[in-house]
């Protein structure tokens, strides 16, 4: 049987982005469509003390100014979709503009509506606020403080959750041959795609209904929270998102100015569009990370580690955002084992509010915390005990007999074989050989590092029974419909959300397999919640494990009811069909077959059905998985140090992952690209700051470095293939592995790198002036 | 983020520097950008200032106040701008002092920006700070010299 599935096709959806004609948020012209802009606060805290608008009404053009007085009690509060369980979780009320206080640079204080975008954004200006400015609270440690500024009045030590989780006996820390320690920030950084967020709401005045599109990650939550939020009917609520520039978790948020534009375009009906700016995304968008570790880990000095202790201190930012609160708990404190298998583990983590911008899932959400702080702990435990770190992994790995394997949170890794992709890593590198010229260039000087990262993520968020005990305020199911037309030609939809990951590329070849027939017979419909029944979005790496599950069980059900009609046809019984390349055989008789496109047209016509089968062919599935899945793999980074200027030099990147069964691997290495490109970025270039006053110091691109292809060398990335028993692909998932693993290889290459001047360790992102400030005072030391 | 400059006034004396900046009119013509300035009660200054740092732009409506007045040696500027690209506190030491060449100006201020002027200007703002000052002195030296008829 020839397959597609497994091979490198060119993604379907390229071409009309290349060649301009995209057709994004900001392309949208609707007749008597208004502009919406949104006045920001430029204090990190203040009270409100007055608003006047009087002047801006005045300008040419404006039509209508909201402030959050105005909107008291005509518009719902922005909820939180992550209420993690049994953490004392306290939820704030979020406005969709601030009514008496505002929480953060950035946070809304008014929404001006003009005729066109000049006079609006002309008009914003004369909107004259009075604040009454107070003191804020920055930084999540110092705000836990006694006697901080409260951002909340109500929440006592700015402690918006603390979650626990494992425990460990007091004994194995103080009968360990060995402890160490380290805290490590993982920084805040913006997800920076390379559209901005954007809406257009259109609301119809004869029905009631309102379309709204938007960038989204998941236009069904979307639907799902901003029908409450609005007190419109699901029904009469429409979401689309267009084509989308990128996400990278910053837009799985449900956010106050959707909202806003939705209630706008119902009050004063008429269509109102709102751009984000990029001075905007970066106050207003979910940030990611931001997040304090302290680890400890035990350990025998034969490299065996036997407990792992960490405390997470959570920088949530002024407000809860929708999956804020499951980032530093249920993706964070149940991986930090790792790869590993560690008998003892716990992690207690503090949510804390602060006067900054929201943080939100970002590419990996809680994985590549967890990754970093394993995989650097791990690294100086091998230190201390004078072992090559790359042995103490492999003394301490899952290991391949113990799949389904339960970690020491209780988590159970579908499947895993972490030596496989260790193993062609080592190999395409000469690990050996690495070591011993590593050795050699450092006697002439030279500061060559290498870093490993042999990691394991938690990918495809099911099962929905699981997301309910977790806390999370809605399901992670999967549908697909495949509908086949008179023709034989296909229309299929499915409930994740592609916004550059290629899903009609990557299900298409899943349907051509199923179904025999071409690619260019298919075509895939998402991200419009009136023609796709259901879906929960794209993030967490869940898009192929769980919405790709759905649309091979759909495929399989239209091959199903198609061999009962051919059976029918070809008057045998349907246990004496055969399905091949797109043809339905009679077992042993050759020449007895029916192509696909006659049972289409069959199906269709229903001339001469099955006695009691309905019309048409058309497949639909719901798929909950049973499981996660845990996608793993080895990264290998080597660098060079300029002692003299502290530049870093990426010399050679190795990735070998395994993501199960790889559908597309031209798709799958993208993602892997993109993946290190943002998670080399945070190691060594990216980073929010904001300063004690609470203004944001990295508002722009001039201050905020984002990763650039020249600034890598060719990412050499392959794969290993050991399959997921979850889903019906045996698919795990590709879109964060490359974030989740680049962090500690960068990091652990710079330090390694570094080792002759008794560095252990140094903040992210790895700026030349830390590491030749790191390299002065090494030198001191010596 | 502090600010601090300097400037010598060749031969002129610290008494008369003093007497020139406390003139409102010569501070109106020297303050850089500046629309109106006037005295709201005694050391209290209103002012309107046309900004414009680099993608900063905007006229800032700002209190200026005097504050403990030592003449003719020191006094302290407390000043409170408002504008659409943020907010500005500052709080200025203003030191006179006598030297060979001629009365010296030191200024050292500590300024607090919110916004836009801190996410985006404070890259810049530094430069164009010590740009600004400079004119100022520049003019405040051309004044000077001129009620003096030096």
């Amino acid at each position: 049987m020839t397959t597609v599935v497994g091979t490198s096709l060119k993604r379907k959806e390229d071409p009309k982005l290349l060649v301009g004609t995209g057709y994004f948020s900001d392309d949208i012209k609707l007749p008597g469509m208004l502009h919406a802009v949104i006045l920001r606060s430029p204090h990190a805290h203040a009270k409100i003390k007055s608003i006047n608008v009087e002047e801006a009404l005045k300008s040419p053009g404006v039509v209508k100014i909201y402030t959050g007085k105005d909107l008291e009690g005509k518009i719902g509060r922005i909820p939180s979709s992550w209420l993690v369980p049994d953490c004392n979780l306290k939820e704030m009320p979020q406005y969709p503009l601030a009514i008496d206080r505002v929480r953060y640079v950035g946070d809304g204080v008014a929404m001006l509506i003009a005729e066109d975008k000049y006079a609006a954004r002309d008009a914003l200006d004369l909107i004259d606020v009075e604040y009454e400015v107070l003191e804020p609270a920055v930084h999540q440690k110092k705000a836990m403080a006694e006697g901080a500024p409260l951002v909340h009045d109500e929440v006592e030590n700015n402690i918006a959750f603390h979650w626990k989780a494992g425990e460990i006996p007091e004994e194995i820390f103080k009968t360990a041959e060995v402890v160490v320690k380290e805290s490590f920030h993982v920084q805040r950084v913006a997800p920076s795609p390379m559209e901005t967020r954007a809406a257009v709401g259109d609301y119809h005045p004869a029905t009631g209904e309102l379309t709204l599109y938007c960038t989204s990650q998941n236009p069904h939550i979307h639907r799902m929270v901003l029908s409450g939020v609005l007190g419109i009917s699901e029904a009469k609520l429409q979401v689309i998102v267009p084509d989308m520039g990128g996400g990278f978790g910053g837009k799985i948020g449900v956010y106050p100015d959707e909202a806003l534009v939705g209630y706008a375009s119902r009050d004063l009906q008429q269509p109102v569009k709102w751009i984000e700016q990029r001075n905007e995304h970066f106050m207003a968008s979910n940030h990611g990370r931001d997040e304090i570790i302290d680890v400890e880990v035990a350990g025998s000095r034969d490299g065996k580690l036997t407990a792992i202790r960490v405390k997470n201190t959570a920088n949530m930012g002024a407000y809860l955002s929708t999956m804020g609160p499951g980032v530093p708990t249920i993706d964070f404190g149940l991986m930090i084992t790792g790869s590993y298998d560690i008998p003892h583990a716990s992690c207690e983590t503090f949510g804390v509010y602060t006067n900054t911008t929201p943080t939100d899932a970002y590419r990996g959400a809680g994985k590549p915390e967890a990754t970093y702080q394993i995989e650097r702990i791990i690294d100086l435990f091998a230190r201390e005990i004078g072992m090559d770190p790359l042995d103490v992994r492999k003394k301490n790995f899952a290991p391949k007999e113990a799949f389904p394997y339960t970690n020491a949170q209780g988590l159970v890794y579908d499947s895993g074989d972490y030596e496989k992709p260790l193993k062609k890593a080592l190999e395409i590198i000469d690990y050996e050989k690495l070591r011993k010229e590593q050795e050699e260039l450092r006697k002439e000087g030279k500061l060559i590092g290498i870093g490993l990262s042999t990691y394991v993520e938690l990918c495809g968020f099911g099962p929905s029974a699981v997301a309910g005990a977790i806390g999370f305020q809605g399901g992670v199911w999967e549908n697909s419909t495949v509908r086949v037309h008179p023709s034989g030609k296909v229309t299929a939809f499915a409930g994740t959300s592609p916004h550059g990951q290629g899903h009609a590329t990557t299900f298409g070849q899943v349907v051509a397999d199923k179904l025999g027939i071409p690619m260019d017979d298919i075509e895939f419909v998402f991200n419009d919640t009136k023609s796709v029944s259901m879906g929960w979005g794209t993030y967490g790496s869940r898009s192929t494990a769980v919405g790709g599950g759905a649309v091979s069980m759909a495929a399989d059900r239209v091959v199903d009811k198609a061999k009962k009609i051919a059976a029918h046809e070809l008057e045998v019984s349907t246990e004496d069909i055969e399905f091949e390349n797109g043809v339905f055989k009679v077992k042993g008789v050759p020449g007895r077959e029916r192509t696909f496109q006659e049972i289409a047209r069959s199906a269709n016509y229903a001339w001469n059905l099955p006695e009691g089968m309905e019309p048409s062919l058309e497949g639909q599935a719901f798929f909950d998985p049973e499981n996660f899945v845990y996608p793993f793999g080895t990264h290998i980074v080597v660098v060079e140090i300029d002692q003299d200027t502290g530049e870093i030099e990426l010399k050679r990147y190795i990735a070998v992952d395994d993501v199960g069964r790889v559908i597309n691997p031209l798709t799958a290495s993208g993602q892997v690209h993109g993946g290190i490109a943002q998670g080399v970025g945070q190691a060594m270039w990216e980073g929010i700051v904001y300063n004690d006053e609470g203004q944001l110091m990295s508002g722009t691109f001039m201050d905020y470095t984002m990763p650039k292809a020249r600034f890598f060398p060719e990412i050499e990335n392959s794969f290993t293939e050991t399959l997921s028993p979850v889903n019906p692909l045996g698919s795990k998932g590709v879109g964060e592995t490359g974030t989740t693993a680049s962090i500690p290889a960068v990091m652990n290459a710079v330090v390694d790198a570094l080792e002759p001047f008794g560095i252990t360790d140094i903040d992210m992102p790895l700026t030349p002036e830390k590491v030749w400030r790191a390299i002065q005072k090494g030198r001191e030391q010596a | 983020m502090k600010i601090e400059n300097s400037h010598t006034f060749k031969g002129v004396s610290v008494e008369a520097l003093w007497n020139t900046l406390q003139n409102k009119e010569v501070l109106r013509g020297a303050l850089p950008g500046c629309k109106s300035f006037e005295e709201v009660e005694k050391d209290v200054y209103d002012a309107e200032l046309g900004i414009n740092v680099g993608p900063v732009k905007g006229i800032f409506t700002a209190e200026v106040r005097q504050v403990e007045k030592r003449e003719p040696e020191f006094y302290k500027l407390l000043v409170h701008g408002k504008g659409k690209p943020g907010e500005i506190d500052a709080e200025a030491e203003m030191r006179l002092e006598d030297s060979e060449a001629g009365a010296v100006l030191t200024c050292s201020a500590d300024v607090k920006v919110t916004g836009i002027l801190a996410s985006v200007g404070q890259r810049v703002m530094g430069g164009v700070s010590k740009l600004l000052l400079g004119q100022f002195f520049k003019d405040i030296e051309k004044e000077t010299k001129k009620i003096a008829n030096l």
